[in-house]
């Protein structure tokens, strides 16, 4: 029985690093067939940690292995020509080609769009870019700390801080700016597919980074085009998490005997709630919290207030009564404390892999289950360097 | 040489949006935006909690919008016969709701036995969680997302608005994904998503990192683990910065040579990034001496040109005001509900066929219901008023 929601799709990962594996890992996930086609150095994701006991090994990256589970893999050197004519016989079997080289290079090497188009009439080619190529920031480079700051991301999301004169706005941690854009990239691939499979006209897309990371916050745009400020990064000028910049809200986090819980009692019944939850304190009824407006007011006393009663309770219990009294309250996970959820447990939410260097790890899963269609999730590990060259060329 | 096609990729598509705030919204707008006919469907009884203000506007740019109010069993059978003219059905409410109200899969899938049903919630359909009441905002400290992020050693960083325009384009994507296998298929599909688990799902390396060293995150800030200089650094002006990412040595040399300093271009103990590593503290106050007498936007253009990938940190007024994003067309000027007009985005992709994506202000609510009701369902005028003054359409 076939998996997936795309079997009998192929896809072709000309990927570097995250962003454009990220997305055939997403389509891998649905059940297309992925070849990963690598320089015969290899994946400069396979350079990047983490590697068990933190010694380097092109075979042992978790990064890399997460990237690029359920695919084959072959090497081909871009830059001979049997090797581009190779590659350009495996995309006259592809319905999508995505790659995030640099821009014109694979022009340069005769396997830009015409060419690809011309072997295949059909393709579908996804070009994962920084900028776009069109606008003044075309040519600009770009990494992943400099895309969260001009995005707005670092400024906004991460939160305020006591003095933004001292205190830089800092990014995301991680990848998350290559993630986004892989699922960007995704997104886009299925929709031209689509069309593809209807009329029998492929393309060529164009992610922009950049728009895919501003796209993340298009309320904090809308907030503008109607004449608000920007939110100051100041702490005392603004309490509230920023909600998507509509919802002015009381929460955030507060200490507890072990960690951290993140708590949004914003609805006036919640709040009525969330006091039941710790007691009915006396201070509950004072006029200065008596309104969802007093309450954003007198933010910084309430939150001390809070924090207090929470600081002698146990993160998972302060998150488990408030959810029982129907409190939106979460305990502040640790990644070993994701791997030990008994919900995730449930949803088999994790993939154990078993990999010939890395050894059985689990490796996160995806976030949707469809209970008629199967996903081959662990059907392969990510491949060794080259794993598949004969298999592949042989077709 | 470019494709001939005459029409966007998912013109023809018609999908039922029960979805409100950021995260359904988002799918319908992608969906909207190409191609496909987009009807949000609520009511004024309980109206989206984003109608008042300009988030509406762009988290429903493209969309139909038919005030219908599925409290009422009368709306419940308008709901029904709706989708069955329908492809796919966006929903977010808490677990249960949209069963409890009569709608679930099994009752879509008689109505539309090819149905893509896409049902998101915070912690997924299934579990012991999975009524737990969730924002995204703190979903992004129960999955571990926000372990990674922050200043080295500090407290937690409170976090804002990231899950929810994420989970939008997933489940967008997956919907998509579905309409593909139904063209083998003709099966619909009942996807149950999970917003926790997208954001566990992309940090993966802290999630191996933990199994194979047993070490938790530990955020850098703006640093790096393997290049140096990298951080945000001070410009002139008030909380004005601008971030550079030196990712190899080359960068490195042209930095120096921007910052006129060949005292550290030729120190060789600074050659390789192991070197940038242990002094970077040094570093950073050498690279802010250059940065600190400058505009943000010049230091980024000075850096630019010389091959160094650097941008300002631009706070959300300054990103709507940078110029790409006008000059590429992301930014565009619609006419909104108020009459007046407003530049406001589109999405981060582009096709190379010719075919822009279909941008267009929000719509207010009822706006389609002449529309949806006469024109699709076949209502009389007569009913429509009828259905209106019941608060069925309403």
């Amino acid at each position: 029985m076939a998996l997936g929601l795309l079997p009998g799709v192929r896809v072709l990962d000309v990927g570097e690093r995250i962003s454009a594996p990220y997305c055939a890992r997403i389509l891998a996930n649905l059940g297309a067939d992925v070849i990963k086609v690598e320089t015969p150095d290899g994946d400069e994701s396979r350079r990047m940690g983490p590697f068990p006991g933190d010694a380097p090994h092109l075979e042992k990256s978790g990064l890399f292995i997460s990237l690029n589970l359920n695919k084959r893999g072959v090497t081909l050197d871009l830059e001979s020509r049997p090797d581009a004519d190779r590659f350009l016989d495996l995309a006259r079997t592809a319905d999508i080609i995505v790659e995030n080289k640099p821009a014109g290079w694979l022009d340069a090497r005769g396997l830009g769009y015409n060419a690809l188009r011309q072997a295949n009439a059909e393709v579908i080619v996804a070009s994962i870019t920084p900028f776009g190529e069109i606008g003044p920031y075309a040519g600009f480079k770009a990494s992943d700390l400099t895309l969260c700051h001009m995005s707005g991301q670092a400024h906004g999301v991460q939160g305020p801080v006591d003095a933004p004169d001292r205190d830089p706005p800092i990014r995301a941690g991680g990848h998350q700016t290559e993630f986004l854009t892989g699922m960007a990239a995704a997104t886009a691939s299925l929709i031209a597919l689509y069309r593809k499979r209807e009329t029998g006209v492929g393309c060529r897309l164009v992610v922009s980074s950049f728009e895919a990371m501003v796209t993340q916050i298009i309320s904090g745009l809308a907030n503008c085009a109607y004449g608000q400020p920007a939110p100051s990064r100041k702490t005392d000028r603004n309490a509230e998490p920023a909600v998507g910049g509509m919802v002015r809200a009381v929460g955030g986090l507060l200490p507890c005997n072990d960690g951290y819980v993140a708590i949004s009692p914003r609805e006036e019944a919640q709040w009525q709630r969330w006091l039941g939850v710790m007691g009915n304190p006396d201070w509950g009824t004072h006029e200065r919290f008596a309104t969802r407006e007093a309450r954003h007011k007198n933010y910084d006393q309430l939150w001390r207030l809070v924090g207090q009663w929470t600081k002698g309770h146990s993160k998972r219990d302060v998150a488990r009564m408030g959810q029982e009294r129907r409190v939106a309250c979460f305990p502040v996970n640790t990644v070993e404390d994701l791997l030990g959820n008994d919900h995730l447990r449930e949803r088999e939410f994790f993939v154990q892999v078993d990999h010939p260097e890395a050894g059985t790890l689990r490796y996160p899963g995806v976030a949707y289950r469809m209970a008629d269609t199967p996903l081959p999730l662990d059907s392969r590990p990510a491949p060794l360097l080259g794993q598949h060259n004969h298999e592949v060329f042989r077709e | 040489m470019r494709c001939s096609v005459s029409k966007l990729p998912l013109q023809g598509l018609r999908v039922l949006d029960f979805s409100w705030i950021i995260a359904g919204p988002t799918a319908g707008r992608i969906l909207a935006m190409m191609g496909a006919e987009v009807i949000k469907v609520g009511s004024a009884r309980r109206p989206d909690p984003s109608y008042a203000g300009p988030a509406f506007q762009v988290y429903n740019q493209s969309k139909r919008y038919a005030a219908l109010n599925i409290s009422r069993p009368e709306g419940v059978e308008l709901a029904k016969r709706l989708v069955a003219i329908s492809d796919v059905v966006v929903e977010n409410f808490a677990v249960g709701v949209f069963e409890r109200l009569g709608l679930s899969y099994a009752v879509l899938r008689q109505e539309r036995p090819d149905v893509v049903f896409v049902s998101s919630s915070g912690t997924g359909h299934t579990g012991p969680d999975k009524d737990f009441v969730a924002y995204g905002s703190l979903l992004q400290h129960y999955t571990g997302w926000n372990s990674v992020s922050g200043h080295p050693g500090g407290e937690p960083v409170p976090g804002g608005l990231w899950a929810d325009p994420w989970v939008g384009m997933e489940l967008a994507m997956l919907a998509v994904a579905a309409l593909n296998n139904r063209i083998d298929t003709g099966r619909g599909q009942h996807v149950d998503f999970s917003m926790a688990e997208a954001l566990s799902g992309s940090i993966p390396e802290a999630i191996l990192d933990y199994q194979m060293n047993g070490i938790l995150p530990r955020p850098q800030g703006n640093r790096d683990v393997h290049h140096a200089p990298h951080g945000a650094y001070h410009c002139k002006g008030a909380d004005r910065w601008v971030a550079i990412a030196i990712t190899d040595d080359d960068e490195w040399q042209s930095l120096c040579g921007v910052m006129d300093r060949p005292d550290l271009a030729g120190d060789t103990t600074l050659a390789h990034a192991e070197g940038r590593l242990k002094r970077q503290d040094e570093l950073d106050v050498a690279v802010t001496s250059w940065t600190k007498d400058l505009e943000d936007y010049e230091a980024t253009r000075l850096l630019q040109e010389a091959g160094v990938p650097a941008g300002p940190s631009l706070d959300v007024c300054r990103v709507y005001h940078d110029p790409h994003l006008r000059e590429t067309g992301f930014l565009s000027k619609l006419r909104t509900s108020d009459g007046e007009t407003h530049d406001l985005p589109g999405l981060g992709w582009t096709f190379n066929d010719g075919i822009e994506a279909d941008v267009r202000a929000a719509p207010t609510l009822g706006q389609s219901n002449d529309y949806v009701y006469g024109e699709l369902l076949g209502e009389s005028r007569k009913d429509i008023t009828r259905l209106e003054r019941d608060q069925v359409i309403y």
